[in-house]
């Protein structure tokens, strides 16, 4: 076994710190602001919004062999529990109205991934008459993955890199 | 046959059993390509279904398809074409009838019930109305739509696209706008019996008729606009003054005639897209005899294009 | 309150009604389109009586991307991976029909080691399928863990594939007159490997956790049954008519490729119900699994690919020597290869059942017009008098074992 590379351990020093000072005063003190990146980041619930294609791809990120649940983000059915929608797959016309429905649902702060470049922009399927040319036109995007589809590792970096996204806007107001 | 296809029983005998079947039903039929396809007229077809399933030594009892095709050249332009299972003699055939956009086709959803869905698809995609199924709906486009998209003068990209609305909080059509064309080129070489006159070719050719292009047709009295076989490749264009005339006339008024009315009636008006897309130019002609006619080329409208 | 008084008091019974009593209208319910148990995005108009399902008005067309429309201004050549994303949990099954049809046009001869490896990967293709299939049936009615083994195994296939093709889910590997490129040796010898060990480990583990388990087997036994002559009428194919008791392959019936070379049994079904149709595909993974054994041990050396310059490319370093092979790949990569005029219908034993391609060819390099027939289309009808009679929750069992994909359902 080769060490891991750095920055992928946890810093030591820093949980002794915390430690530290919650066994000496019980309390820990750190802005709101931090506390709620830190808990946006940390569950980032995920509603399912599998169209075609990339759904498949979809859940094998959630399967044991990626697990994308140790980064927090697990799968919701329901659009109200959800923070952030995985929009994976190619969207129609015909469906373009139930994907705005449920991002409407979703409640604030909401995020969505849009997934494959069928989301992205249309991809493979551009110049159908039925097919939205991305999922843009329907619903605010934060992060594309783009492949088609892409592989889960893509769709975990995704999901890493709108956590990093969160973090760096971190308003408190969206 | 060489391919590794699907191998079932052979088709010998299968078009003398129909034949005697199906009588004066039978219109054309014919064995190509290993598969055998009967036309029946449009009027006794549900005669000829039940006779094809029922009478031992056919027994095609499984509806597996139906599939339309379009051949706007054509009077009767659409193709419903059902293929035909039999379970007990392994089997396959392909049963044709013709129809255009009003004579309806009698729905075989009391011999088969798999028949509803596959009309109902055949109806959306081309507008084919059958008579006696109780639930033609559209199945595949969105509510609302307007239009059949399979047919050959329904441009690719559609009329309309959606879009979310952020004044009336709803997703809205517009008329399509693309950022980029479709980029549909022409492979088929000239030198390989192209339906169209190159740019500047006319001028060599006109003065006197090329000397004996062998298997030149005609094309002045032919109905369709091209006539010239596949066998014909390698030919030189058949080039004559009546061609050049017929393919300038069109392409002098080409400017002003891009934007033609395609042929239906249930397309949405004057949209963006406007123009009625590279395919709606030549009509295509039936593909069992002769090319395809390509897009012309920059402005150039193909001939025979009265 | 006064009603739940009468009732419990036995001055009424709201199992008899009497005149005067009010009466219960049949109410409307709308599954999907965005539903988990939906397999994708179907939407079923439910019309219910209490809890039991009186007709299902199925929507399709969610996913209607116009493929259909979109090949006809393709070469054959860029068509192909549109058949990858017909059915995209058995990608491979899909082309198979395609690189049959166009063949059969050109009337195209190909090396046998080409057709084994086609057999080879639609065998494990339909593994693939039926993991995902399997796994989400079982976690429709319940439960969770057999899931979680059948997409590890899932995984395998799909690194299998990547290490064919370069891409994990649409390999757009088959090719007309053969496979894009040989395999590895050592890619076989880990198949053959997995065939041994790992695949009936983990999947008899996984289904020995619900075939015979109680609570499954009431989600699932005389749930939906089908008769034989249903099933002939309403066009279904696949695991859905071997499961109603006709014993019909294509793969035997009508052979393709090397499969008349192959020995292998084909399941049936004793009564026609959701069981059955679950446990159809069980056996026929580990039929699978027996051809493609057959096939590691037949595999003959030699091309994959027909030597015919005018379909297919030349290799790499011959370009590099010859004009000749230089123009013809410029030829095939642009303006591709011309199809004879005519028309086919052929249909092969994909994973879900009769995959069929009508195609037309009017002699140039694209298609006139390619239909496909898509096997969920017609199990997809027959939803509306399979459920009738049954539970609400009945229907995610029923679908879960139709093994809906809308990808190819919808085109």
């Amino acid at each position: 076994m080769s060490p891991p590379p750095p920055g992928t351990l946890p810093n030591v020093a820093f949980l002794d710190d915390i430690n530290a000072e919650l066994g000496d005063k019980g309390f820990l003190v750190t802005s709101t602001e931090e506390l709620f990146q830190w808990a946006r980041t940390g569950s980032l619930w995920w509603m399912t919004f599998g169209l075609a294609c990339c759904a498949v791809e979809m859940i094998h990120v959630n399967m044991p062999r990626y697990d994308m649940e140790r980064f927090g983000a697990a799968p919701r059915a329901s659009p109200r529990q959800s923070d952030v929608m995985i929009v994976a797959g190619t969207l129609c016309n015909k469906m373009a109205p139930a994907l705005r429905r449920v991002y409407d649902q979703m409640s604030e702060p909401k995020y969505v991934i849009s997934m494959g470049s069928c989301a992205n922009g249309g991809g493979y399927y551009h110049y159908s008459y039925s097919v939205v040319r991305g999922c843009d036109r329907i619903v605010p995007v934060d992060i594309y993955v783009p492949g088609c589809p892409p592989t889960a590792e893509a769709l975990l970096y995704g999901v890493m890199q709108l956590q990093r996204k969160i973090r760096r806007i971190g308003t408190l107001e969206r | 046959m060489r391919a590794p296809a699907p191998a079932y029983t052979s088709n010998e005998g299968v078009i003398e059993a129909a034949q005697a079947a199906l009588g004066a039903l039978l219109v054309e039929s014919k064995d190509a390509v290993g598969e055998v396809s009967l036309t029946v007229a449009r009027e006794s077809l549900i005669e000829a279904m039940i006779a094809l399933r029922d009478t031992p030594g056919l027994e095609y009892q499984q509806l597996s398809e139906i599939a339309g095709a379009d051949y706007p050249s054509r009077p009767e332009r659409f193709d419903v074409v059902y293929q035909l299972l039999s379970f007990t003699r392994n089997h396959r055939i392909r049963v044709r009838v013709t129809t255009d956009e009003e004579k309806p086709v009698p729905s075989v959803t009391g011999i088969w019930p798999v028949a509803g869905w596959l009309e109902r698809e055949v109806y959306d995609m081309y507008g084919v109305l059958f008579e006696g199924n109780t639930d033609l709906r559209r199945i595949l486009t969105d509510y609302g739509f307007v239009g059949h998209p399979l047919r050959k003068d329904f441009p690719q990209t559609g009329y309309v696209e959606l879009r979310y609305s952020e004044e009336s909080k709803r997703v809205v059509y517009e008329p399509v706008k693309l950022a980029q064309d479709f980029r549909n080129f022409d492979f088929l070489s000239p030198w390989e019996g192209a339906a169209y006159v190159l740019p500047g070719d006319e001028k060599a050719a006109a003065p006197p008729p090329p000397p004996a292009p062998t298997p030149a047709p005609a094309p002045a009295p032919a109905p369709a606009p091209v006539a010239s076989q596949p066998e014909a490749k390698g030919a030189p264009t058949p080039l004559t003054a009546d061609a050049i005339v017929k393919a300038d006339a069109p392409a002098a008024k080409a400017t002003k005639a891009r934007v033609r009315k395609p042929k239906t009636t249930d397309s949405t008006a004057e949209s963006g897209a406007g123009k009625p897309g590279p395919e709606a130019g030549p009509a295509p002609a039936d593909p069992d005899v002769v090319k395809k006619p390509r897009k012309p080329r920059v402005k150039k409208t193909p001939e025979g294009e009265a | 309150m006064a009603d739940y008084l009468d009732e419990i008091e036995g001055r009424t019974d709201a199992g008899k009604p009497e005149v005067g009593d009010v009466a219960i209208a049949n109410y409307t319910i709308n599954f999907g389109p965005q539903h988990p148990a939906a397999h994708g995005v179907l939407r079923l108009v439910t019309e219910l009586d209490g809890e039991i399902i009186e007709r299902i008005d199925p929507h399709v067309g969610l996913l209607h991307r116009g493929t259909e429309k979109l090949i006809e201004y393709k070469t054959y050549t860029q068509a192909l991976p549109y058949f990858d994303r017909f059915d995209y949990c058995s990608p491979l099954g899909m082309e198979h029909s395609f690189v049959l049809a166009v063949e059969k046009l050109l009337d195209l001869e190909v090396p046998l080691r080409g057709q084994y490896l086609r057999v080879f990967f639609a065998e494990l293709t339909r593994i693939c399928n039926h993991m995902l299939n399997l796994g989400s049936h079982v976690m429709d009615v319940g439960a969770m863990t057999p899931n979680l083994w059948m997409f590890e195994l899932r995984e395998d296939c799909l690194n299998f594939f990547e290490r064919a093709s370069g891409a994990r889910m649409h390999s757009n590997y088959f090719r007309v007159g053969g496979v894009r490129q040989d395999v590895p040796l050592k890619l076989l010898t880990d198949i053959a490997d997995w065939l041994d060990t790992r695949l009936p480990r983990l999947f008899g583990d996984a289904i020995s956790l619900v075939a015979e388990n109680r609570i499954f087997k009431q989600r699932n036994v005389d749930i939906a049954v089908v008769s034989r002559d249903d099933a002939i009428k309403w066009g279904f194919s696949g695991p859905m008519i071997r499961a109603a008791g006709i014993p019909w392959d294509l793969r035997r019936q009508q052979p393709y490729d090397v499969y008349d070379r192959m020995e292998f049994d084909i399941p049936v079904g004793t009564r026609g119900d959701c069981y059955d149709r679950f446990m159809v595909r069980v056996e026929e993974v580990y039929q699978s699994a027996r051809i493609m054994k057959q096939c590691l041990a037949e595999m003959p050396e030699g091309p994959v690919l027909t030597l015919d310059r005018k379909v297919a490319p030349p290799k790499r370093g011959e370009m590099k020597q010859s004009m000749e092979a230089l123009i013809h790949h410029f030829k095939l990569f642009t303006e591709g290869y011309h199809v004879p005029a005519g028309e086919v219908y052929v249909a092969t034993e994909s994973p879900k059942g009769e995959f069929g391609v009508y195609l037309v060819s009017d002699g140039t390099n694209k298609p006139y017009r390619c239909k496909v027939r898509p096997t969920a289309f017609s199990h997809l009808q027959a939803m509306d008098f399979m459920s009738k009679g049954h539970m609400l929750a009945d229907i995610t069992a029923i679908l879960g074992a139709m093994d809906i994909v809308f990808g190819e359902c919808d085109r």
